[in-house]
């Protein structure tokens, strides 16, 4: 069997297993669907910058969606996957150690196109978003992008954090962090404060990249949180692979 | 070992570049507005005053789009559809569940002083003037020329009308120049083409239907000066109240009716007479109804909540004011509204024309009333609509305005509901748009009642005439208005239940004036006619005795306007308590707003003397 084939299945068993686990497939699309539902299109009027409610929170919710689909899929299931000694006994199998890393990042892209798919589709049905097909386009490479620094982020949560305290801190990162960065309400509705303190969240760099797509960023090079998120990749690698070496001191150590 | 270096080296490196990220970010956010605009290439700047209205119902003036997007710059409409994009930088107003109209016009008014800034307060933008004085218009009319005025409604106006010495339109205290012969027509004519006029208006009237006699222009007169307008290209208004005077009018030429007649129910031939000329008429049915004593619409539409918020203290009164009682048309608005309904059926174009700020009318305000009942006479709410956008633009050429269209000027009317259903959704106004502008629609403050400190004494009237509270007590008659009535007061020995004093009127109520009164009037507010707040007493008693006459008490507020309410008493020979319900002054009267009551003769008795004693409310 090639390599390439090897993570191929790696990759599709992966998938099929979180599908086949709604656990993880129904809040991963659910909430951002949920979210985008209540508070852009029913609640959303319109708002007066050129930009629609229904525009502006595709954006925002679809970076909410995809940074939950990483941190959950990388983070989430590998300190439960850890704790079961799943990843273990992976390692006697005839596989290239690393592949069920590939295998998750496959099921964090999947899951976050499927969640920006599904908002796309709700946002056109229901919001009356409308966009020339040149912002559509990079408007879902950059949400379907920015699971890359998330999944690494969770892969280094995943490495820390204990099987049950995953979910929970987690989540304590997540939401809290989505909110600060302006992904549930705009960032000019937080006070000053909490605006200097987003600048230092990559959530609100990743947000403020897709709303720039959409022409309603805060202005500001594009590349200032391209370079941010790029930094935070590197940054969350090296925590996995401390985080990583600190597990494995502890298992065989 | 070397996987710790790898780490702190792929460490350092992603701080390094998050935090150059963070101060890249962070300097652009801090940059000087046009240095960050540079910097910001994803939003292009604004064009000047650009804004969308999306998801709009839309009446474009002769018709409706269910659902729709207007674009508007510098102040023009730039596209209006259902599938029209918004371009980046303009604004959006959100309108679903809301209906767009042109900015209103309103046909027949008499506009001075603020009248043109209250009109756009309730969606009138354009104001179409039957009689004004000839400066005031002037003045407008250089404004106007200058650019699109955003603050108040367009005045489009006859100027002086056309009217016989002593006749109707010389009696408002503008001296205006008059004629009586065919042959002075054409200067008269000239002159007003010279003075600015917009179109001509005659008066055709003897006022004969009012139960007056008052002179008036000679049909040959009248023809003469129809045919000098048109000589100079001006179209003709002719106000008329008979049927007969209308066919002459229109025999004449006349292009247009200012007001419908409503002495028949039918006129066959007025009807055919206006289709063969292809005249028009602004019916004005809400001075039909107001003339004709009908001022319930008016008091109603004062009292609607939406519309309410913003009627003006002056405006409340005068429309609760009513036509002096023999002024009143015999017929009313039955006839009026008959006579409208055949004439649509008949293509004859219909405009909506209030007559404000006739009694029971107001600026702007009015055009509502006037749209519901045109509406009630038979126009579909979509043909009312058009009566005041489209229709009466089109009769006056204003090429401008009336209709939603590209090009033309962004004077916009935002609507809750569905008033081409709904005719009265007009009442619910969220914005109006003038070139562009959003008008600025100040709420009038409130002169709040002050309550006032008080067991519910007034006078006991032992020694004098002083009053526990309030401004005291003063005579009053019908000369301020013009009356002859007389009356006097003064302390007498001997009152109710043994008390020491009480106050005698004595006095003579002459005929000659509408509303005669005289007789000792109470002020309430610590100045005479400011409101105050009695509105936890129920009653209003007082002992009296008399000469056997029926006397009133005319009770004042500011929810009744100029007009005061009445109940009547008898004074006979022994003292008697008479107490009067508070509510018994009608609907509504609940004392909140009191300014003053007044003990009058009543009509007709020449000579009274009665007297009161203990006056309190309770």
């Amino acid at each position: 069997m090639s390599d390439l084939r090897i993570y191929g299945l790696e990759a599709w068993t992966e998938l099929l297993k979180v599908l086949r686990l709604p656990a993880y497939a129904l809040p991963t699309i659910g909430f951002p669907a949920i979210f985008y539902v209540l508070f852009a299109l029913a609640l959303g009027g319109r708002q007066a910058s050129g930009t629609s409610v229904g525009t502006y929170m595709l954006a925002t919710y679809g970076a909410f969606g995809v940074m939950g689909a990483s941190l959950f899929g990388f983070g989430v299931s590998l300190a439960i996957e850890r704790a079961q000694g799943w990843l273990l006994l992976k390692r006697s199998m005839p596989a290239p150690p690393g592949a069920w890393i590939v295998g998750k990042l496959a099921v964090s892209l999947a899951f976050s196109l499927a969640v920006v798919v599904v908002l796309s589709t709700l946002g056109v049905l229901f919001g009356h978003v409308r966009m020339p097909l040149g912002t559509w386009v990079p408007l879902v490479a950059v949400l379907v992008a920015g699971a890359l620094p998330f999944s690494a982020f969770g892969l280094a949560l995943g490495y820390l954090l204990g099987p049950n305290s995953a979910p929970a801190v987690v989540n304590l990162i997540y939401l809290p962090m989505a909110f600060f960065s302006g992904m549930w309400v705009p960032i000019e509705m937080l006070p000053n404060v909490m605006k200097q303190v987003a600048l230092c969240l990559p959530a609100y760099h990743f947000a403020q990249l897709a709303l720039a797509i959409v022409g309603a960023g805060r202005g500001g090079p594009a590349w200032s949180h391209v370079l941010f998120l790029v930094g935070f990749t590197l940054f969350s690698v090296a925590l996995a692979l401390f985080a990583y070496r600190r597990d494995e001191g502890v298992t065989f150590g | 070992m070397r996987q710790r270096m790898l780490e702190g080296a792929l460490g350092a490196v992603g701080i390094v570049l998050m935090i150059a990220g963070i101060v890249a970010h962070q300097r652009a956010l801090t940059a000087p507005p046009g240095r960050q605009a540079s910097a910001r290439q994803v939003v292009p700047a604004a064009p000047p005053r650009a804004f969308a209205i999306v998801d709009a119902r839309v009446f474009d003036g002769t018709s409706v789009i269910d659902r729709a997007t207007v674009l508007v710059e510098s102040g023009k409409i730039k596209a209006i559809g259902p599938q029209v994009e918004v371009p980046e930088g303009f604004a959006v107003v959100n309108a679903y569940g809301k209906t767009l109209l042109p900015g209103l016009i309103d046909a027949h008014t008499h506009a001075y002083e603020d009248a043109l800034q209250r009109a756009i307060v309730f969606g009138v933008t354009t104001e179409i003037d039957m009689f004004t004085d000839a400066r005031f218009a002037a003045t407008q009319r250089s404004e106007q020329a200058r650019g699109v005025v955003t603050t108040r409604a367009d005045l489009v106006s006859a100027g002086t009308l056309a009217t016989a010495p002593g006749g109707h339109g010389t009696e408002y205290g503008i001296a205006i120049p008059t004629l009586t012969r065919p042959d002075e027509a054409q200067a008269f004519v000239d002159a007003r083409v010279a003075e600015g006029s917009d179109f001509i208006k005659i008066i055709y009237d003897d006022a004969a239907s009012y139960g007056l006699k008052l002179p008036a222009l000679s049909r040959e007169t009248m023809n003469a000066v129809v045919a000098a307008a048109h000589r100079r290209g001006k179209l003709v208004m002719v106000h008329v109240s008979t049927s007969q005077a209308a066919r002459e009018a229109i025999d004449a030429g006349a292009d247009g009716l200012a007001h419908i007649v409503a002495d028949v129910a039918s006129d066959k031939a007025l009807m055919a007479l206006m289709q063969l000329h292809h005249s028009f008429v602004v019916p004005t049915l809400t001075v039909i109804a107001s003339s004709a004593g009908d001022t319930a619409a008016a008091r109603v539409l004062a009292a609607e909540p939406v519309l309410s918020t913003y009627v003006s203290a002056t405006e409340r009164r005068t429309l609760n004011a009513a036509f002096p009682s023999r002024l009143r048309a015999s017929h009313g608005l039955q006839n009026a509204s008959a006579l409208v309904g055949d004439l649509r059926r008949a293509g004859v174009p219909i405009l909506a024309g209030t007559d404000a700020p006739n009694p029971g009318t107001a600026h702007g305000l009015s055009i509502h009333q006037e749209l519901q009942l045109l509406v009630n006479a038979g126009l579909s709410p979509v043909e009312a609509l058009a009566a005041a956008t489209s229709v009466p633009a089109g009769i006056f050429k204003l090429s401008d305005r009336g209709r939603i269209n590209v090009g033309l000027r962004a004077d916009l009317v935002l609507v809750d509901g569905d008033p081409t259903r709904t005719i009265t959704d007009t009442r619910r106004i969220a914005t109006v748009w003038k070139g562009g502008v959003v008008v600025e629609r100040p709420v009038p403050k409130a002169t709040a009642a002050a309550p006032v400190q008080t067991h519910g004494l007034v006078s006991e009237f032992e020694a004098d005439t002083t009053a526990a509270f309030g401004a005291g007590w003063q005579i009053s008659t019908d000369k301020i208005m013009g009356g002859t009535s007389e009356a006097s007061m003064r302390i007498v020995p001997g009152g109710a239940s043994g008390s020491r004093g009480s106050l005698e009127v004595t006095g003579g109520i002459k005929p000659g004036s509408m509303y005669a009164w005289a007789g000792p009037m109470f002020f309430a507010g610590p100045t005479p006619m400011a409101p105050v707040d009695l509105s936890r007493f129920k009653s209003l008693t007082f002992w009296t005795k008399g000469d056997g006459g029926t006397y009133r008490v005319l009770m004042f507020a500011t929810s009744l306007g100029r007009i005061p309410a009445e109940q009547t008493f008898t004074a006979g020979p022994q003292w008697r308590e008479v107490v009067m319900p508070i509510a018994g002054f009608g609907p509504q009267v609940n004392g909140s707003d009191l300014q003053a009551f007044l003990f009058s003769g009543g009509q007709g008795q020449t000579s009274f003397r009665f007297q009161i004693d203990d006056v309190r409310f309770r």
